[in-house]
């Protein structure tokens, strides 16, 4: 009855690459879109757009010719490629919340896959990691193609989207991975505690939905901040992440910004001001941002796996055979 | 190696936190090589003490023991088919047994699960989504067939096979118990189907265990009595149910001892037995086989 080491170990992940065989098609598909179109921001849409503006910056007359319809081309496919990986995520955790274990456990077949050689741990973890390989290596890779397409339009693109915004920061960046992990645990978790397709689907957008929120709301305050004063003629700083601005007066004490409605109710507020404050993430916070908003995701990533594991032992029972649920569980989480 | 395919003591089944009983204070013990019946109306709790016993579940209460073992423990030596015998339509049947044999390495037997499939006259390039029922039930059961386990657990496997089906499949299984020792549990409301395959019964009702041991000294152990409504009282006895029609009173009694004269006795089928416990949930239990032994705790 002692398991044999000689005997192989059954052969799990390929059956779930084929049982998913259309979902990984679909996200192939995706991510080949995707990079296909990340590579060409970052080529030749990105020189046209850079030319259409050197044309629009060199022209001094009141009617010039210069091409619009790159700059707005552009414009449009970085968008279209930015939200594209901002909401993958939210597919992967509604895809692992319905497929992956809502459904098995509404029709009964993870019981038949837990009757069938493969213990519930060993079930979970195949479900955890082999998905989590593959989504961790496609958005990195579409994470770096997207870094790139935008660092090709840094400078040279005036209507280039800025390191700071909240679509191009996450896209731009690991946290984007982190999230989309985050979303495959959440929807994991959603599917072992409704046991049920739509609404594990429903549960597992909507809890991942919360992580991002909650992770954005934290990401400024997981790094120092910067303050800086500057005059009234320079004005306040604008191209970073900015926490709070306002006037400082003369007394050196911080305002809040005057919310003036007539050009004499502006004068009398800025006259007794000497200059602006501004308490800000400067780009050189870029990476330390991104990095402890990783980690941040990764840690909630590894609590909901944990979750994951302990549903799944109260549903059956030992998740093994013996004394090895601890083993599991460390390697959900180092996964 | 345990001679106690399944030992249960004060097992129970609750679902939520507030939810009903499923099983209470079960406690019965099922040797192995037995063909077991588990019988009893629907939702007496059959299905979940079969998924108790595949390690599917875990109880709230008590101690499951499997092949001498934890549930958990023993799920590569046991088979399970669910009552609505779950496969992942996605596949074709060809596709399914081959996950069977990939995902049981080492104890793996290609030639019983084909032998199954091939009874029903099945394409094995047929995806599963478009089997009828009970050609559905013939490859779940080639499933749990080929890994050829030691104790085969069934829940209500006859009940959307067609009677040639029926008779056939069923042939297969007795071959299976007789051939390797296979101990299996089929769960049925209906006595009938299962009456004539099984030499063991345990009979649930109201998520308890009313009746278990072997049928025949289970029969034994009941005799179906006729007298006039006024002749000497039964007291003596255990009275399992008493009907009176008109001036005449026929009882299911268990005999403490010689009967009084002018009862006319004979034997009850085991339909009869069924039914009389089942109608009388006060009735004593019995259980012909001892509840626990020291060998098996060992």
């Amino acid at each position: 009855m002692t398991t044999d080491p000689t005997v192989p170990r059954p052969r799990t992940a390929r059956w779930l690459l084929r049982l998913h065989r259309p979902a990984l098609y679909g996200f192939a598909a995706l991510v080949i879109v995707l990079a296909g179109l990340e590579l060409a921001l970052a080529g030749p849409l990105a020189d046209a757009a850079a030319a259409g503006w050197r044309q629009f910056d060199a022209c001094h007359t009141s009617i010039c010719s210069y091409d619009q319809a790159a700059i707005l081309r552009y414009k449009d496919y970085y968008e279209y490629a930015t939200y594209a990986l901002d909401a993958l995520p939210f597919l992967v955790a509604a895809w692992a919340g319905a497929a992956l274990t809502g459904r098995e456990l509404e029709t009964g077949t993870a019981r038949l896959s837990w009757t069938q050689g493969i213990s519930p741990a060993r079930w979970l973890t195949v479900r955890l990691v082999l998905p989590a390989a593959l989504v961790a290596a496609a958005t990195c890779l579409l994470v770096w193609l997207h870094h790139r397409a935008w660092a090709a339009g840094r400078g040279r693109i005036d209507t280039a989207s800025g390191w700071y915004t909240l679509v191009t920061f996450h896209a731009n960046g690991p946290t984007i991975a982190a999230l989309a992990l985050a979303g495959l645990a959440a929807g994991t978790l959603a599917g072992l505690l409704l046991r049920r397709t739509l609404p594990a689907l429903v549960l597992g957008v909507l809890v991942t939905v919360g992580v991002a929120v909650l992770a954005q709301q934290l990401m400024p305050h997981l790094w120092p901040t910067v303050t800086r004063v500057t005059t009234l003629q320079q004005g306040g700083i604008g191209s970073a992440i900015v926490l709070d601005q306002g006037l400082l007066s003369k007394s050196g004490a911080h305002l809040p910004m005057p919310n003036c409605t007539t050009a004499a109710a502006c004068d009398a507020a800025f006259a007794k001001a000497s200059g602006y404050y501004t308490v800000y993430h400067p780009y050189a916070h870029y990476w330390p941002l991104q990095l402890t908003t990783t980690a941040l995701l990764l840690a909630i990533t590894a609590l909901l796996a944990l979750a994951s594991c302990l549903v799944l032992r109260r549903l059956t029972g030992a998740l093994r055979a013996a004394g090895t649920a601890v083993e599991a569980k460390d390697a959900l989480v180092t996964a | 190696m345990s001679d106690t395919a399944i030992e249960a003591t004060g097992l129970g089944k609750r679902f939520g936190r507030r939810g009903g009983r499923a099983l209470h204070d079960c406690a019965f013990r099922l040797p192995t090589g037995r063909v077991c019946a588990l019988v009893g109306p629907n939702g007496a709790g059959k299905s979940t003490l079969l998924a108790l016993a595949a390690g599917l579940l875990a109880p709230t209460d008590g101690r499951l023991r499997v092949l001498g073992t934890s549930p958990a423990a023993a799920r590569p030596r046991v088979g399970y088919v669910a009552q609505d015998k779950p496969l992942y339509p996605q596949l074709t049947i060809a596709e399914i047994l081959r996950m069977g044999a990939d995902l049981n390495p080492g104890h793996w037997d290609p030639a019983a699960a084909e032998h199954v499939v091939a009874g029903g006259d099945l394409e094995p390039g047929t995806r599963i989504r478009s089997l009828s029922g009970g050609q559905r039930t013939r490859v779940a059961l080639a499933l749990a067939l080929g890994k050829r386990p030691e104790l085969l657990l069934l829940d209500e496997p006859m009940a959307d096979l067609d009677p040639l089906a029926r008779h056939e499949l069923m042939g297969t299984l007795m071959a299976q118990a007789a051939q390797y020792g296979t101990t299996i549990v089929m769960s049925s409301h209906v006595v009938a189907e299962l009456e004539d395959s099984c030499d063991h019964l345990l009979l649930v009702g109201g998520g308890r265990i009313r009746l278990a041991g072997e049928i025949d000294d289970l029969l034994a152990a009941h005799v179906r009595v006729t007298g006039a409504a006024d002749s000497d009282r039964l007291d003596a006895h255990a009275v399992v149910e008493s009907r009176v029609t008109g001036r005449q009173l026929t009882a299911l009694i268990r005999p403490a001892g010689p009967l009084p004269a002018g009862w006319r006795a004979s034997a009850p089928t085991l339909e009869e037995l069924v039914l009389a416990h089942l109608r009388n949930p006060e009735a004593p239990v019995l259980t012909t086989a001892p509840a626990a032994t020291e060998e098996s705790a060992a």
